[in-house]
């Protein structure tokens, strides 16, 4: 247990690191680091309805974090979120829209079932180049956010653009306000429980199933796993498409929640923000949720900066970017350590 | 103390010790060790896998820092885990693993160990060749200079691991296990080529597992046991192999009793496995298949022999169902699995102990409990209901205490376990309940004196609880002692076929091909 200790203390040291560092650069600059320390404090928690936008904040970035868990369990890294999540949002429009008198209920879900099978279709594709020709799916995921990015580019500014729209980016419709679950602030009972469960469900499949062993065994050692008479194939096309169905289902949930509609390129950075978010918590399930929780404060505080500083809202995403930066310094050195010449054991 | 300087005489000892101890975290890999290696002879240092050999070899070569202790090398006392200086004091290593770089050609690489380096800074190949052609006259002539370390075959790439050590001008060799993976005909090479060095004045340390290799060798033996050196150096001639064998396994042997195997060996059947003219694509390291023929029955053992790279680790994989079939088929308790998936074939009683258990057998940044319970994950239509994992955990560390796995906690990753407790892990995951054919790889390939032969009695008390068992080795003599029939791979596919009582002849010609 101690072991595990160490490894949150260090991870939490690691942010406090890259806060650090961002003071440090914001005071070069010339800006005020306490003003804006407190205004991340009032931006996160304590201005009216900061809260509120944290929890709006952490529930795309939980979901899409845990298919990045579900991916790193068997050793694949997953980096397409943002994509999936996008392809999901429009699979949902795409039904809410053309399915408007249908039943409220019935509605949602065949949205969300379309979403989560949008999110599986763009992650499987890289998975089958990976476990067929051993293509790497860090550049393959990355290309097919691109592609995604497009494809709500074209959606919300062809075929389902709002002909009476005012605003400078094109927009789609809106769904009907009876198909949403939750107001414009992004958060109601429906959206924790559901996100709560699917936290629950992530946990129970990684660490209570015979699969969720097998992708640990797929992850850590391949070929031992083959030798086990595992298919190592098999396992790797569910991982990326539980991985994909998660940031899906992100995107239907930003739909029928806070969105109701989608701009060209809304939350751009989500799917990579939950790249960090997973890797601060460790990959670990509930580590990803107090990551997420963190990660969906700071994005609420970006958005509310501007208020209170002079700041602009880029220089807040140094910190992201800063976290990023040493997360994936300390988790390659601990990859390293892994599997490195210091890991041999006391040979006689 | 005074510390003599200049070139060693004949009183001063090549290597001196004292009182060395390395602990890593609880654990006190050496213990209060004292040793003078005299000049101009070869050392055997034996012992338990875990007792000691590579740290003290590390710690004699500078790559390890002892807690405590000195370390002379011909007389110059080396700053603890300083291997500049232990270097230029004349001590070269022999790894246990090759350390030369794969994609450099053998001039190169030797180039790249000398003491003395060209003074150039820019390179000629042809200058190069001139100046190793000598060096490596011994390991395959000149020709081998331009080939790439990574092309050669095992036990050149050992030989020239003892060239890149001589082309430092060293004068003391350690050697770690250098007869881990070579075959007795190189073995017999190899020490061949450490006596001629002996008699040219060279010291010689070297690790080995195998009482009969030390006969054959060295000319006196050192045992280490739980990190403390508990006889020698002494003569060889005056240690008889009783009293070495005793020496390494300690005063109260750990009584491994032999493990009470449970084959499901159902009475009719008795062909368990059957190849019938088998063929298979050739590998990057290996030639395919061509037409093999094959059955293990019921209560026997079937060795296969052959020097490394002839075709037996096509055949286990393909066995295995690791790679295709081109011709012929595959039949498990007489059912045909040429096309099954590898799952199936372990649901129908396969069993595998596979060549490399670090890389293939176990997973050595996972916990133990889940190496161990790996079989029970296997197979369609039962993934997603939930599990207790205190049911597994209990189940594998039952299993361990079984086969007698050390280990403190089920939760420990499988890499801090030794090489002997590596194969036991394996073991009792394999041979479970529901075994009736079990192919074993190497499955006593770097074990010690101690582990080696419970696996072999581990594999004799399968086949007389009614399984079959198929047992691919490079040791003729446990081949010898194991097997009820024979067969020999060269090439490809089955050139021979022998019964008790074997000629050792008429064996290692067919393994050489020489019958073709």
């Amino acid at each position: 247990m101690t072991g595990g200790l160490q490894r949150v203390a260090s991870t939490v040291l690691l942010v406090v690191v890259s806060f650090l560092l961002t003071a440090l650069i914001l005071w070069v600059s010339g800006y005020r680091v306490g003003t804006v320390l407190s205004g991340i404090i009032q931006g996160s928690i304590t201005a009216t309805g900061a809260a509120t936008s944290t929890i709006r904040w952490t529930i795309p970035l939980l979901l899409i974090g845990l298919g990045v868990v579900i991916g790193f369990r068997a050793g694949f890294f997953n980096i397409g979120g943002q994509g999936q999540f996008y392809v999901g949002a429009c699979s949902a429009l795409v039904v809410s829209l053309g399915w408007r008198e249908g039943p409220v209920p019935l509605v949602i879900m065949c949205g969300m079932i379309a979403a989560i099978l949008a999110g599986m279709a763009w992650s499987l594709l890289p998975g089958y180049l990976r476990v067929q020709f051993g293509t790497d799916e860090v550049l393959t995921t990355l290309m097919m956010s691109f592609i995604g990015a497009l494809v709500l580019q074209y959606l919300t500014a062809g075929p389902l653009r709002n002909p009476s729209g005012t605003g400078q980016t094109a927009a789609s419709e809106r769904i009907p306000e009876a198909f949403r679950i939750t107001d414009s602030s992004g958060v109601s009972v429906t959206a924790l429980l559901l996100v709560g469960g699917v936290a629950v469900l992530v946990w129970l499949l990684l660490e209570r199933t015979r699969f969720g062993l097998t992708m640990t065994l797929v992850g850590r050692n391949p070929t031992m796993a083959r030798w086990q008479g595992i298919d190592v194939r098999r396992v790797g096309l569910g991982t990326f498409a539980l991985s994909g169905a998660l940031s899906g289902l992100a995107g239907a949930v930003e739909l029928y929640g806070p969105g109701a509609r989608l701009v060209t390129g809304f939350s751009p950075e989500v799917g990579f923000t939950a790249v960090v978010v997973a890797l601060v918590g460790m990959l670990s399930v509930w580590g990803t949720v107090v990551a997420a929780v963190f990660f969906g404060g700071l994005q609420s505080a970006i958005l509310f900066l501007p208020i209170v500083t002079d700041l602009p809202p880029p220089a807040l995403v140094l910190l992201h970017g800063m976290v990023a930066f040493l997360v994936t310094i300390k988790f390659r050195a601990v990859r390293r350590r892994r599997t490195g010449p210091a890991a041999k054991p006391v040979a006689g | 103390m005074t510390v003599p300087s200049g070139p060693a005489s004949a009183e001063v000892p090549a290597v001196r010790c004292r009182s060395l101890g390395v602990s890593f975290g609880t654990v006190q890999a050496l213990h209060d060790i004292s040793l003078d290696l005299a000049a101009g002879r070869i050392h055997a240092l034996v012992g338990q896998n875990g007792a000691g050999k590579t740290t003290l070899a590390k710690v004699l070569g500078g790559l390890q820092a002892p807690d405590n202790g000195t370390v002379c090398i011909a007389g110059n006392q080396i700053p603890p885990g300083d291997v500049r200086a232990a270097k230029s004091a004349g001590l070269a290593m022999v790894h246990q693993h090759f350390s030369l770089p794969p994609s450099f050609t053998v001039a190169e690489a030797l180039e790249l160990a000398a003491a003395r380096p060209e003074s150039h800074s820019v390179y000629r190949r042809t200058e190069l060749y001139r100046r190793w052609q000598n060096e490596v006259a011994e390991v395959g002539g000149t020709n081998v200079l331009a080939t790439r370390i990574r092309d050669l075959p095992v036990e050149t790439r050992q030989s020239l691991e003892i060239v890149r050590a001589l082309a430092s001008e060293a004068r003391i060799l350690l050697l770690d296990e250098p007869t881990a993976l070579l075959t007795p005909a190189a073995t017999d090479t190899l020490f061949e080529r450490l006596r001629g060095l002996r008699d040219d004045g060279v010291t010689i340390l070297i690790v080995l597992h195998k009482l009969r290799e030390v006969a054959a060798v060295a000319d006196t033996v050192s045992v280490l046991r739980d990190g403390k050196l508990v006889l020698g150096p002494s003569e060889i001639s005056g240690v008889s192999q009783g009293q070495l064998s005793d020496a390494i396994v300690g005063p109260a042997p750990d009584a491994d009793r032999a493990i009470a195997v449970e084959a499901a060996a159902n009475a009719e059947q008795q062909l368990l496995l059957e190849l019938v003219r088998v063929s298979s694509r050739e590998s990057a390291f290996e030639p395919g298949l061509a037409s093999i023929d094959l059955t293990v029955e019921a209560r026997e053992i079937v060795g296969i022999a052959g020097v490394e790279g002839n075709g037996q680790r096509s055949l286990v994989s393909v066995i295995a169902g690791l790679s295709a079939v081109t011709e012929g088929s595959v039949l498990l308790g007489g059912e045909e699995v040429t096309r099954a998936p590898p799952a199936r074939r372990r649901l129908r009683g396969l069993r595998l102990v596979p060549f490399d258990r670090n890389s293939e057998g176990i997973s050595r940044s996972a916990p133990l409990w889940l190496n161990q319970s790996a079989l029970r994950l296997i197979g369609r239509r039962r993934q997603f209901p939930l599990i207790s994992l205190r049911q597994y955990k209990r189940q594998a560390s039952e299993a361990m205490d079984l086969w007698r796995v050390r280990y403190d906690t089920v939760a420990q990753p499988a890499e801090s376990l030794s090489g002997g407790n590596v194969q036991r892990l394996v073991l009792s995951r394999e041979l479970a309940s529901g075994l009736e054919v079990l192919v074993a790889a190497q499955p006593t390939r770097g074990l010690d004196f101690s582990a080696t032969n419970f696996v072999r009695r581990s594999l004799r008390g399968l086949r007389d609880a009614g399984a079959g068992v198929l047992l691919v080795s490079s040791d003729l003599d446990e081949l010898f002692e194991l097997s009820d029939r024979l067969f020999v791979m060269y090439g490809g596919s089955i050139v021979a076929r022998f019964n008790a009582p074997y000629d050792r002849q008429a064996v290692g010609d067919a393994m050489t091909g020489a019958l073709r």
